[in-house]
């Protein structure tokens, strides 16, 4: 498989329009934190031990291959060019900081780019399942079966009072991260967020505006994660984040109904603004390219945008960023140049899809 | 200074552009810069950033009370294998390998309870052979309960096949937990 296949196409296979409560939980992710004995942590560890871990852990990984069911992908991090690195930040497959690293380390990933192993990040190693929807479970299924199988091979860090032992003491116990990423554009709208958040903070859960903390959510979209994963067991952790989503879920299409029920005409009319500004657009910032995304999907969710297909809404939210958008130009950009080449790419999308007579071509492979 | 974006906020982030091998200096607001990096679900960070909870836990007004607790006590030895003081672990909010555990055993149940809500003790999964170890710890425990019940009868011939029992899976635990049948 071509490296260059992961680094070109911005569909990747989170973001297809599946899985239960699509319209509402756009993907969801499950990460294991687990670390070698024998190895000090990536944080203090030499370029040697970095070697050794780095080549354990994607020997065994290809080894498994027939296993698994899944053919991996070694990526070597150094290897790769800052901005290819970018974009695979960009597309969740690794995380800024193996990206930034400076000693070996590497991510295997599957074809269908549903699984990254990354190896040599803040712990030697990081399963990482993403997947469609609201998938909580079958995630985690995924990931707990890399892990068996990594585990039957190489000796893990484990204590039986503190668990896997990882880096960061905030993993520790099951370095389980569980989190879903949701679009609540009606609960944002009617002023709700603020409170939500308080509560569902109180019940042990992190929520964030996908791009860091405390700043308004880009495009109305949030992650929830569990915050203790020391006392609790994986089943626990995912049965409450499961339950706490839920209830979030039907907040937000109990705040739709009554967006739709109010003033059904000044909503179409917002809504279908913001699909003017998608298409016809000459300069777009990010915040406006969020704002009217969000705006499109929630026209399309309620039934009143016909003729969009969600999945090219996930593509430009990948593809609008700055990485993407570089590759996509061909060349370095500055910030206001970005937001050229970004009205440009949400033209082309958005055109494409209503010409429905067009070849199928893919315009966006550099 | 106010923001070159938004021209609204006043400028607080201050970035540094290489153009054409120049270097241009941008000034933005917060808010304007984290826009550059959108959709970054840095989902590594932190869910709460630990340095600052150990920060305010440390925090000034407790700082000296803190300081005197610790002449108090015996000196923390730093790690055997990679080196890292407590402190160190604490102004990192990492540890530095998995040593770390064990050389600040005592000291970790307090920082544990207040990053994963009071809990102290791992509970869930565990990689095979703990798996197995625990199982036969709880195995060991299950006979020695029969054993007594079957003394306070006066049951002593079923008593000393349980006493058995016991002390075979008991060598196994301390074999490392492999029943003797595998390798
Ligand atoms: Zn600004
Ligand atoms: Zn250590």
């Amino acid at each position: 498989m071509s490296i260059e296949r992961f680094l070109n196409n911005s569909v990747t296979s989170w973001m297809a329009d599946e899985g239960e409560h699509a319209d509402i939980v756009m993907s969801t992710r499950i990460r294991l934190a687990r670390n070698l004995t024998g190895y000090r942590f990536p944080l203090s560890f030499s370029e040697n031990e970095a070697l050794q871990v780095d080549q354990a852990v994607s020997a065994v990984l290809l080894d498994a291959e027939s296993e698994l069911e899944s053919t991996f992908s070694y990526i070597d991090i150094k290897g790769l060019s800052t901005l290819n690195r970018q974009v695979l930040v960009e597309k969740h497959l690794i995380s800024p900081k193996l990206a930034h690293s400076e000693v070996t380390g590497s991510v295997l990933l599957s074809d269908d780019e549903a699984i990254s192993v990354m190896v040599n990040e803040e712990d030697h190693i990081r399963i990482q399942c993403i997947f469609p929807g609201l998938q909580l479970l079958e995630a985690w299924h995924q990931a707990n079966n890399i892990d068996d199988m990594l585990e039957k091979e190489l000796p893990y860090a484990f204590d039986e009072q503190f668990g896997y032992l990882t880096s960061c003491p905030t993993n520790s116990g099951t370095g389980l991260r569980a989190s879903v990423m949701m679009h609540l554009p009606a609960l944002t709208m009617t002023n709700q967020m603020n409170r939500l958040v308080t509560t569902i903070t109180r019940l042990g859960m992190v929520v964030r505006g996908i791009y860091g903390e405390g700043s308004e959510a880009l495009g109305n979209v949030y992650q929830i994660s569990n915050q203790t994963t020391l006392g609790k067991s994986e089943e626990d952790i995912l049965t409450d984040l499961q339950s706490i989503t839920e209830q979030i879920i039907q907040k937000e299409r109990e705040a739709r109904n009554a967006l739709l029920n109010t003033r059904p005409n000044v909503l179409e009319d917002r809504l279908y603004r913001s699909l003017g500004v998608l298409t016809y657009a000459r300069i777009l910032t990010t915040e406006e390219a969020g704002r009217c995304l969000s705006d499109v999907r929630l026209g399309i969710d309620l039934g009143l945008i016909k003729g969009v297909d969600v999945s090219i809404l996930n593509e430009c939210m990948i593809f609008m960023q700055p990485g993407f958008l570089q590759k996509y130009a061909g060349m370095s950009l500055q910030s206001e140049e970005r937001d050229v080449f970004r009205a440009k790419l949400f033209r082309e999308r958005l055109q494409v899809d209503n010409n429905l007579n067009n070849e199928g071509e893919e315009p966006h492979d550099v | 200074m106010i923001c070159e974006n938004c021209k609204q906020r006043p400028a607080k982030v201050t970035v540094t552009q290489i153009q054409d091998g120049t270097h241009v200096q941008r000034h933005y607001c917060e808010k304007c810069a984290q826009n550059f990096h959108p959709f970054h679900l840095d989902f590594q960070q932190d869910p709460l950033s630990l340095h600052q909870l150990l920060s305010n836990w440390f925090g000034a007004p407790e700082s000296a009370q803190v300081q005197q607790k610790q002449q108090l006590q015996p000196k923390i030895p730093p790690c055997s294998s990679c080196g890292w003081t407590f402190r160190q672990f604490l102004n990192e909010g990492k540890f530095g390998c998995a040593h770390c555990y064990e050389s600040f055993r005592e000291q970790l149940p307090s920082v544990f309870k207040k990053l994963h809500n009071g809990n102290v003790k791992h509970v869930g999964k565990a990689p095979g052979k703990f798996g197995h170890k625990l199982q036969l710890k709880k195995q060991i425990e299950a006979i020695r309960t029969s054993m007594q019940a079957a003394i306070g009868i006066e049951n002593f011939e079923e008593a000393a096949k349980l006493r058995d029992e016991a002390r075979e899976l008991e060598k196994q635990l301390q074999s490392g937990g492999e029943p003797p049948d595998v390798n």
